[in-house]
């Protein structure tokens, strides 16, 4: 066979399209549909099936949303620095209510408490 | 939306379309793409029942594929020539190969009758060709029936097939030369007597 030969051979082969059955375009056609059927079932069972949320936003939900987290995540971080720096005032309060000759059953941190329940 | 619609619409707008449900863009694709997958798997396999069986799988995978389909990447006609190359490897790796059809066992052909008509000298052809490229070595098989077949450029037959093009070319020649070879003997039974002198 010569290359002209071949050529031709080939170009007869390329013109002669392959003739699918129709039992064969019915079967690709039916699993064309039913993965498009499957993926409208799966979707919106996603919905009722969240990814799992980060702990941050599972933390939020919790405590009653962002504004709320933020509001704790502040206070953290002011009692920390209050601990931290012990400023002047607070210092002086300390020593009005825990005198060096104090001891810890005379601390009265609500002073007014018992005549209120004197009162009644 | 009728089927003439979307003919003019790329492979790839349609399984945009087919990902999101629209039933005719699935009708269009399968009209379009499976004769071709057919017809490439029954070149590889030799055997019709096996290719209807690889054709039906690879758009199967193509289906499933369809929402996660990244444009641009690849034509959906290369990757689906890639899926049918390896399905085809996967069931030739499976089983010992059935014997190929030798030559010997494509029709006789007519080569006293002076009349015969056009369509048997090309049915003949063309089972001659199928007998011949069914003793191809695997990969060479691949390479001559995506370059001279299915008319294939190089870089998409390195593509599918996963080498490189240098390895395309030197496969797609071998094949060529070996394919011309096993013909030979056939070459004036199947009409090439008068059509061109030999070398």
């Amino acid at each position: 066979m010569t290359p002209q030969d071949m050529d031709e051979l080939f170009a007869e082969a390329r013109g002669r399209t392959a003739s699918a059955s129709s039992a064969l375009l019915a079967r690709v056609l039916e699993d064309a549909y039913a993965a498009q059927d499957d993926r409208a079932v799966v979707q919106p069972s996603r919905a009722l099936h969240p990814a799992p949320r980060r702990p941050w936003a599972w933390l939020g939900g919790l405590l009653g949303g962002s504004t709320a987290l933020a509001g704790l995540a502040s206070a953290a971080v002011a009692g920390f620095m209050i601990g931290v720096i012990q400023p002047p005032i607070l210092s002086e309060v300390t020593g009005a209510l825990w005198s060096p000759d104090t001891t810890l059953e005379t601390v009265e941190l609500i002073p007014s408490l018992d005549g209120w329940l004197s009162e009644g | 939306m009728p089927l003439d619609d979307l003919a003019d619409l790329s492979d790839e707008t349609l399984l945009a379309r087919y990902a999101v449900g629209d039933r005719a863009a699935a009708r269009a694709l399968t009209l379009r793409l499976t004769p071709r997958v057919l017809g490439y798997a029954a070149r590889l396999l030799g055997d019709r029942g096996e290719a209807e069986d690889v054709a039906q799988e690879a758009l199967l995978r193509l289906w499933r594929i369809a929402p996660d389909w990244r444009s641009g990447e690849a034509q959906v006609t290369t990757w689906l020539f890639r899926v049918v190359t390896n399905l085809v490897t996967d069931r030739q790796r499976a089983r010992m190969r059935r014997p190929a059809a030798a030559l010997d066992d494509a029709p006789e052909v007519a080569d006293t009758a002076p009349g015969a008509l056009a369509w048997m000298l090309e049915r003949d052809r063309m089972a001659a060709l199928e007998a011949g490229l069914a003793q191809l070595p695997d990969r060479q098989r691949q390479a001559v029936v995506l370059r001279h077949i299915e008319g294939l450029p190089n870089p998409e037959i390195a593509a599918i097939m996963g080498i490189g093009i240098e390895a395309v070319e030197s496969l797609t020649a071998r094949g060529k030369r070996a394919l011309a070879a096993a013909l030979a003997g056939q070459r004036a039974a199947l009409g090439y007597e008068d059509e061109g002198a030999e070398p």
